[in-house]
Parts: structure tokens; sequence; C-alpha cells
């Protein structure tokens, strides 16, 4: 998920080369457009610490989510 | 005044006093449909004798005989969804949805399928296979989306109420971009089957859009298939986030939402406090990133060689990018979750509510649609978003209520969330602001839906 902007092409075409999904020249360019509208944040929620969220067992979105375990 | 003219549940009130015929009411609705959808483009399908027959058939419900408009979004036993797109990558087919179910079991009337945004994927309307829907105040904006032909429907008055989506603030942006009040219910609870995606979706939810609150009461009680009952928002507590919701928001926006906030706390004898989301913005990436890969499993790399050319280029490029989302940030995007859940429920048991304007500009132009913030100038959709992904992210409701107009004339609307279940409080808290400001924004109506008979009709 390399979003400098000399790689970015190259990260989308071969991702999705390796996924056997071809686009041409003009998709490959809003592809690329889009990139960069996602990549910043994207690389930023990954920075998120979020290692010691213990993740929610048996999701339930319509209730307010269990007590922690101690 | 004619019936059509009356709210969603005036009408109900009428047909069920004997004081409106039902069929007359269908005419009625049709024949407002053909006089002012040409310039709107709200609904994409009429379809009149299907119409009628379920007015013939309709049961003695909280709706009977009551024309309503759904949005493209869900199969009909007469006609697929299109999702405003040319082509789905699931399968579809005429069918029983849950919100078809719930409207004919309340004895509606679907009079017409409204229009949406291509794929459900934008806060705008701008793009759709049928062309945008226009904003009934300027047809020369957004009417907001993805639910736009729902929204611009209800606020040209075609019909008294709307079921369309919100699974990132589809139901909430339109509202606020056309003055009405829209309720995206808490996950689940609201009719969902027969969606193409509801066997893989965690965030998206059917939703009511109606002029006021009570209408969406309504029309809610119809969906969630049980009363919503009126209850006391007496003592709300209030909570207000200084965050990019409410900070980086056009200055009338701010303004209106500001009055508003202190409006419904003097009207409800409550109290504000400011309260802290230091998850926000990671929280709104994951609600997009969670949405965009729920179902991926389904898609097959061959499908998207072959998309019709017709869907539009932006969406074409969207649907092969999130084939190379990294799975570190979605498993950073469920964790978010978990994190965000546990944010809000310790953060409700200390307020009631948290409020923010719905979206941080009115809505932009249709050819253009950016908007001007304190910030600079960024797209609608991004915008937008910062502010309506959290409830879809949490499951937690929302509802979106009309608090002013622009100098320009354009709807501003603040958002008001709430814990797990209580989408009753949620209406209760919009009946009290409508209240306090004497019904002035959910009463106000744009230029195309003044007539002669424009007063409302009350409780």
């Amino acid at each position: 998920m390399d979003d400098a902007p000399d790689r970015g092409d190259e990260f989308i075409a071969s991702g999705l080369a390796s996924l056997g999904i071809e686009a041409d020249e003009t998709e490959l360019a809003v592809i690329a457009g889009v990139h960069k509208v996602f990549a910043p944040p994207i690389r930023e929620l990954v920075e998120f610490d979020v290692e010691s969220v213990t993740p929610e067992p048996n999701l339930d979105l319509s209730q307010a989510p269990p007590p922690e375990k101690a | 005044m004619s019936a059509i003219d009356l709210s969603l549940r005036g009408q109900a009130r009428a047909i069920a006093a004997g004081d409106a015929d039902p069929s007359e009411l269908l005419d009625e609705a049709l024949a407002r449909i053909e006089e002012r959808n040409p310039a709107l483009n709200a609904i994409v399908e009429t379809f009149p004798e299907r119409s009628r027959e379920m007015l013939a058939a309709a049961p003695d419900g909280r709706l009977r005989g009551v024309p309503v408009v759904i949005k493209d979004e869900w199969p009909l036993p007469w006609r697929a969804q299109r999702f405003g797109s040319a082509e789905l990558l699931q399968p579809t087919a005429p069918a029983e949805s849950g919100p078809y179910r719930a409207l004919r079991d309340a004895g509606a009337v679907i009079v017409g399928v409204g229009n949406m945004e291509e794929l459900g994927a934008g806060s705008t309307g701008a793009i759709s296979v049928y062309g945008p829907a226009r904003n009934p105040w300027d047809l020369d904006r957004c009417p907001g989306g993805s639910s736009s032909g729902p929204a611009a429907s209800v606020a040209a008055r075609l019909v008294g109420g709307a079921v369309g989506a919100d699974g990132l603030g589809s139901v909430r942006y339109p509202a606020a971009y056309c003055g009405l009040t829209g309720l995206k219910p808490t996950f689940a609870r609201s009719a969902m089957d027969g969606h193409h995606a509801a066997e893989t979706t965690t965030t998206i939810v059917s939703g009511p859009l109606c002029v006021d609150a009570a209408d969406c009461r309504l029309l809610a009680s119809a969906l969630f298939g049980e009363a919503l009952e009126e209850g006391d928002a007496s003592g709300l507590r209030i909570g207000v986030v200084r965050d990019v919701p409410s900070e980086d928001v056009d200055p009338e926006v701010g303004d209106a939402c500001e009055g508003a906030i202190e409006m419904l706390r003097a009207e409800t004898g409550g109290s504000i406090q400011e309260v802290a989301l230091p998850e926000l913005a990671a929280a709104t990436i994951a609600a997009v990133l969670i949405s965009n890969s729920d179902g991926l499993a389904e898609v097959r790399p061959e499908q998207l060689n072959r998309l019709d050319p017709a869907i539009s280029l932006l969406n074409r490029a969207v649907l092969k990018y999130r084939m190379l989302i990294p799975s570190v940030a979605v498993s950073h995007s469920h964790r978010l979750r978990t994190l965000a859940r546990r944010r809000l429920a310790a953060l409700f048991a200390d307020v009631d509510v948290i409020a923010w304007p719905t979206v941080p500009a009115p809505a932009p132009p249709l050819e253009a649609p950016l908007v001007d913030l304190p910030s600079g100038t960024e797209t609608a959709d991004r915008a937008n978003v910062r502010g309506g992904a959290l409830a879809n992210l949490t499951g937690t409701p929302a509802i979106s209520v009309p608090v002013g107009l622009s100098s320009s004339g354009l709807p501003i609307g603040l958002q008001l969330g709430a814990a797990w279940g209580r989408d009753e409080l949620l209406l209760d808290a919009a009946e009290a602001l409508e209240r306090a400001n004497g019904r002035r924004w959910v009463d106000a109506r744009p230029p195309l839906a003044e007539t002669e008979a424009a007063a409302a009709d009350g409780s």
C-alpha cells in the first residue's frame, strides 16, 4: 500500500494484474486518483493504536457492546 | 386542501375517518408526480395498475391507502432493484423485500420507485443511471444521496413519506439537503431482508424520509413492525463533539446548528456538555472500508473485467480499487469498530444524544459537488462522510432534522445520535426541536412545492 506518487501507479497496476483484473489507461488514472484520496486516511488508520483492543465477540450491532472482561 | 398536501399522518387519518377517498388520493399522487417529476427526476418508475392492486388489497393498517415512494434499492414483486446502476455485481430479480412487505402489511400504496446515487456510492445524488434527481429547493443543486429520489419526492410533496436506505449516511444526507427529517434506525431494527446485500452488510438499514418527526415515527413504525411510542425528551442531556464534523463547517451551518442545540436544551430543560470522540477520524475511514469490504468475497475478478460500460467511470474505478484494500486496514477497521462502540456505550451513560451538523455545508451544485469549508474546498462526499459514518460503524441510530435555511435559501440539517434502541428518543427530541422553533423549518416548502393550500395540517 505504497502511496508515494511515483509508486502508486505501479502498485495499482500490479495489484490488479495479480488478481486478474483488467483496467485500461483511463481507468488506471481514475483508480490512481481514488488511491490518492484513500491512502492517507488508510495509513492513519493503520497507525492508530488498536493493539490493546480485544475484538468484540459475537458482534451484535443492534445492541451496546457487552462489558469488557477485566 | 387537497389530501395529497396533507402530512403522511394527516393522509392516514383522513382515510381512516372517511374524509378522504384513497382511490382519489392515489390519483392525486400520480397526477402530482406527472406534474412535478419531469423537473425533478426523483421518481424513475410508476406502475399505476400495481399501485391500484396494492390499494385494493390494502389491510386496515396504520398507513392504509397512503401513497409512498420506495428507493431503487429493494426488489418489488413486479420489479427488480437497479440500485441506480446499469449493473449490479449481485444477482437481482423481482421479489418481496422486507420494506415492501412492511409497507404492504401497513396498508401503504407504493406509487413509485425513487432515484438514487449509482450503487449507493455517494452522498450527493449526482450520479445515477437514470440521470441525477434534482433538489426541489434549487434544481441545479444536489438532492443528497444516496436516497436522492425519495428525499426529493417528499420535499416536492409528491408523497408524504418515502423509504430510503442508509449505509454510510444515505438517509441523513438527503434529508439535510432537502429540508426533511430522516431516520437511520438502530442496525437490524427496520425491515431489511431482500436487499441484495442483506446477508453480508453490517452497515445498511432501511429508514424513513418525511417532512417531520411525527411522520417519521409513523413510517418507521411500519418499517419496524412495531409502534414507536411517543416519549418524553425532558431533561435531555446533549453531548457536543468539538471535532471536525462540528468545527470544519460552513459558518451558516455552524450557527444554525449551535442555535438549534441551544433551543433543544431550553425546550427540554436539559443540559449541554462537551464530549470527546478521539477516534472519530479513524472510525470514519474504518466505516468506509468495512462498507466497501462487506460482501467482497462474493465478487469474482472476471465480473470486474466485463462491467457494463454504462456504469460511471468513477464507480468502475472504485469497484476495482476496493479489491486492493489492504487486509491490515480491514483488520484495524474491525478493531476500530469495537473501540468506537465501547466509546459510545460509555459516552451514552453521560449524555442522551450527541449532536453535530448532518452535513458541513448546504447542497452543492450538481455539476460540481464541492463544498467550501474553513479548511478549504473539498468534495462533498469526503466532507459529508465525516459526520455520517459513525452511526453505521457502531450500529447506533441517528436522525437529521431541519434547523434552518442558508442565505441562499438551502436547507440546513442537524444530526442527533443516540444509544442502541433509542430511536424513539431521537424522534422525541426532533419533535421537541420542532416545538421550540414553532415548526418553522419542517413546515418550510421549496418554491416548487408551494400551493394555495400549503399550510400544514398540524399534528
